[in-house]
């Protein structure tokens, strides 16, 4: 303590100027080289942003849903942001940088969340970790793209995904259900995708997947058909039910088979029809050849009233395909009006085509476009006169305007038209049609019916059935009278009635009374001119009586049952004409009125006016036997009766025996009239004779 | 009598020419190299100490950051995996409710390493030049930072134990995210700066102040 220290020599060197710091700086450098280290690093290995469009953020939030590729997560969505026009949301996805190279152009996206579908639940997971977001790409590494649209659903057939991926169209009548499975043996061996129905609208199309290990079931010769639903037949063996599974049955699903051996193995993106049923798709193996028909649109603007599904498509009168199906389209764009036309789709069959090498649908679009260069158009033409059916004939126009067969992409390649040649034949057979069309085709069968309800109801009418009664009845009548007493009285009566006249004037002879015989004789004078007169008229008499019975003789009853049989032929002939209708009344009242007559004619007592007459004739007699003054009205009385005797029988159709009887009562009258023409003489000549009785 | 005089001088053991051992408190005299009595080695003044706490406040500090922008605890329940820092867990406690909780937690998380972080400068900036703070109040809170800083691990202590406990697999597991790890780190280091610190030279300081106008 008591030597004072050394002067401490104070060094004033130039240290550097690390050399005073403590080690324990290392620490902080560590510190500050790890934080950099990992700032660096965590930098460094951040993955571009992508975006997302999504029609709407299904849960999307930022900074948790994840985007995941094969269910690993590759990045995360650091933003939820609007479209400018606030029409899609999109999402900024953070990606890992292992996998951004990946994301490529064909990269697909879409929203995984819970769905419920007749096949099943997925995403369940879904339900309580929220929405995430999937992406599918392949392996390659393809041109940069930071804009992506979004699907809400999950794509079948993903980028880089292994299956076989065909595509399904529907035939005429078929039907596609989205998602539906593709069973074979019931087993799920592929998918079907959303449909959409064709631009073209004529068909509906899908996507469809085959999953890998299946792939070899799949030829160009499998026909695929659809087996949702379930059917019902009941037939000899029973009620049946039938349907392919539960799935199917509720959520659709179609099926397939390869039924001819020998097809090819199915590329990627083949086409293959989705039939109605499975005959359906049988039928069309054997019917249609192996190569895809080229199915090309054709746009008419004129009517096709006529053209059906089916119709013919023929080049040069040859048959090469058919119309597969008809539509309206409306095309302001392109056609610069809004008109409907119709829109054809035609199945060209390349095999019919001639085609030498390229037999496919290709090789024929080919020929068509470089023929169609060269004028080759579409028309319709009249199949058949006599239907007014339409097809679709090919033919090259000469000078035709420039056009080429356009096909662009999913569109169907569309021909050309030229004016049609329906306008003169059609309308020629228009005309036929429409003069046709304007007979009272109606009407007439309408009459026609009547007629014959009218002849089956003169057939079933009373009155008709009783005309053969009627002309029996009559017949038989006439017969009646004929035969009847009276008639066959009146030569009877005839004869009595002369009889008595002859023994009035053997009376008369006789009486020999001189007082009254003066009075008598006078009268007689008188009488006998009188009966010179009466005489007179007998020839006549005579000649009328002989015309009654010409006419007696003429008519016979032959030609009444001719004409009646004439009468019932001519009815017979008018039941199919309309007058029938009002035949049965008239019919039926001309018979009544010839029963009418003849029922007056037997009752109405012409036969008993001759006996009245002849009962006249006798009173007649009697009164002559009274007084020889009524002999001259007697004769005048016996003429008239005769007249109206003659008159009588003219009405009447009088048979031989009647008109025999007439001729002989009537030389018998003619004899009376002789004897009393011979007592008139005598007694003109000797008067005393009659006074003496000699 | 001498806390109260600010005023006058404090003579410091190496001026008396003496060295005291930090472990048994013994006075030994200067240049004595190891304690006579507990065989403590015997420093005047901790070498480089400014130097060391320094650098250890940086190394805290740099690790406080990534201990507030990390996730502290990852909670997976069921399906549903969140992840909250430091100051998002006491925000949603606050949300639901739990103010004292959520006072808690920032006082301990936040407001403590904070405040130490300041202490630390403070007075390692003190030391160099003399401050308007009394060289007693600075020792002060020397001690208390000392002190309180062991408490600051309550949020690890906390972490730690739910980690520990909740792990029902499936339905609850609760880890520790990277700010745990970043937080201890720093609290450690805050520690070790604090611990760095000579306090004896709080009364160097107070010489240099009546030195330097001397020197001048």
């Amino acid at each position: 303590m008591a030597d004072t220290p050394p002067k401490v020599e104070i060094q004033s060197t130039k240290k550097a100027w690390l050399s005073g710091a403590s080690f324990i700086w290392i620490i902080p450098m560590l510190a500050l080289v790890v934080a950099f280290g990992v700032a660096w690093q965590s930098y460094a290995s951040r993955g571009p942003l992508i975006v997302v469009e999504f029609s709407d953020g299904a849960g999307i939030t930022a900074g948790e849903t994840a985007l995941k590729y094969r269910d690993v997560e590759v990045g995360i969505v650091e933003n939820v942001t609007f479209t400018g026009d606030l029409s899609r949301v999109e999402a900024h996805i953070r990606l890992q940088k292992n996998v951004a190279e990946y994301i490529d152009e064909s990269s697909v996206f879409w929203i995984v969340q819970p769905e419920v579908t007749a096949q099943g639940i997925t995403g369940l997971s879904t339900v309580l970790s929220g929405v995430y977001i999937e992406g599918s790409w392949d392996n390659e590494i393809g041109p940069d793209a930071d804009r992506f649209k979004g699907s809400d659903v999950a794509p079948l057939i993903k980028p880089g995904g292994s299956g076989l991926q065909i595509a399904f169209r529907t035939t005429t009548n078929g039907t596609l259900t989205d998602n539906a499975p593709i069973m074979f043996r019931g087993i799920q061996v592929g998918q079907v995708g959303r449909a959409q129905i064709a631009r073209s609208g004529a068909f509906a199309i899908s996507e469809g997947l085959i999953y890998e290990e299946h792939r070899n079931l799949i030829s160009s010769s499998t026909r695929f058909w659809d087996t949702s639903g379930f059917s019902f037949s009941v037939g000899p063996t029973g009620a049946e039910i039938d349907f392919s599974s539960l799935a199917t049955l509720i959520g659709g699903g179609i099926t397939f088979d390869t039924f001819v051996s020998g097809g090819a193995p199915a590329r990627d993106g083949q086409v293959f029809e989705v039939f109605g049923e499975k005959e359906a798709a049988r039928n069309s193996l054997f019917t249609t050849s192996e190569v895809d028909p080229l199915r090309m649109s054709v746009i008419f603007d004129e009517n096709v009233s006529g053209l059906s599904v089916g119709a013919p498509v023929e080049l040069s009168g040859f048959r090469i395909g058919s119309v597969e199906s008809l539509s309206g389209i409306v095309d302001v764009a392109k056609f610069g009006d809004s008109r409907v036309r119709l829109n054809v789709i035609l199945s060209i069959q390349p095999s019919r085509l001639g085609l030498q090498d390229d037999v496919s649908a290709d090789g024929a679009l080919a020929l068509m476009k470089d023929r169609v260069v060269n004028g080759l158009r579409a028309r319709l033409a009249s199949a058949s006169l006599l239907t007014g059916g339409l097809k679709v004939e090919l033919l090259e126009v000469e000078d035709a305007p420039a056009a080429e067969l356009t096909a662009n992409g999913l569109d169907l390649p569309i021909m050309p038209t030229t004016e049609s040649l329906t306008s003169d034949a059609a309308a020629t057979v228009e005309g036929v049609f429409t003069r046709i069309n304007n007979l009272p085709i109606e009407e007439l069968l309408n009459s026609a019916i009547n007629v014959m309800n009218s002849a089956e109801m003169l057939m079933s009418n009373g009155d008709l059935q009783k005309v053969p009664g009627d002309v029996s009845t009559l017949l038989k009548d006439i017969s009646e009278i004929v035969t009847s007493d009276d008639v066959q009285n009146i030569p009877v009566a005839l004869n009595a009635t002369l009889m008595r006249v002859e023994g009035l004037v053997a009376e008369l002879e006789k009486q020999r009374i001189a007082e009254t015989l003066g009075k008598t004789l006078t009268a007689a004078a008188e009488a006998a001119d009188a009966v010179t007169s009466s005489v007179e008229g007998v020839p006549e008499l005579i000649a009328e009586l002989q015309t009654v019975a010409d006419k007696a003789a003429t008519l016979e009853f032959d030609v009444l049952i001719q004409e009646l049989t004439s009468l019932t032929s001519s009815a017979e002939a008018l039941i199919s004409s309309p007058e029938t209708a009002q035949l049965p009344v008239a019919l039926a009242g001309a018979l009544d009125q010839l029963n009418a007559t003849l029922k007056e004619l037997r009752e109405g007592g012409a036969v008993q006016n001759v006996n009245l007459t002849l009962a006249s004739a006798r009173n007649a007699a009697d009164s002559i036997a009274v007084s020889a003054r009524d002999l001259p009205q007697m004769i005048t009385r016996l003429n008239a009766l005769f007249v109206q005797a003659g008159q009588t029988i003219d009405g009447y159709n009088k048979g031989d025996q009647l008109s025999r009887a007439a001729e002989a009562a009537l030389r018998d009258i003619q004899q009376a009239a002789g004897a009393l023409e011979k007592l008139a003489r005598t007694i003109e000549r000797n008067p005393n004779s009659l006074l003496l009785g000699r | 009598m001498e806390l109260s005089g600010t005023s006058q001088k404090t003579i410091t053991a190496r001026e008396a020419g003496l060295v005291a051992c930090t472990r048994c408190a013994r006075a030994w005299p200067l240049g004595t190299p190891v304690c006579g009595r507990c065989g403590a080695k015997l420093v005047s003044r901790k070498e480089n100490s400014l130097q060391r706490v320094w650098a250890l406040w940086i190394v805290g500090l740099i690790c406080y950051f990534p201990a507030n922008l990390y996730p502290m605890l990852l909670t997976r329940q069921l399906f549903t995996e969140t992840d909250s820092t430091i100051i998002s867990g006491a925000v949603d406690l606050a949300h639901h409710g739990a103010f004292g909780i959520a006072a808690i937690i920032l006082i301990a998380s936040v407001v403590i390493p904070l405040g130490k972080f300041w202490a630390i400068a403070f007075l390692a900036v003190s030391v160099r030049k003399q401050g308007g703070i009394a060289s007693h109040r600075r020792l002060l809170m020397f001690e208390v930072v000392e002190y309180i800083g062991r408490w600051s691990m309550i949020d690890i202590f906390v972490v730690a134990i739910l980690s520990a406990l909740v792990q029902i697999k499936g339905l609850v597991t609760i880890n520790p995210g990277p700010a745990a790890f970043f937080f201890a780190l720093s609290v450690i280091f805050t520690m070790l700066s604090a611990q760095a610190f000579d306090p004896r030279m709080i009364w160097d300081a107070q010489d240099n102040d009546n030195e330097v106008p001397d020197h001048g």
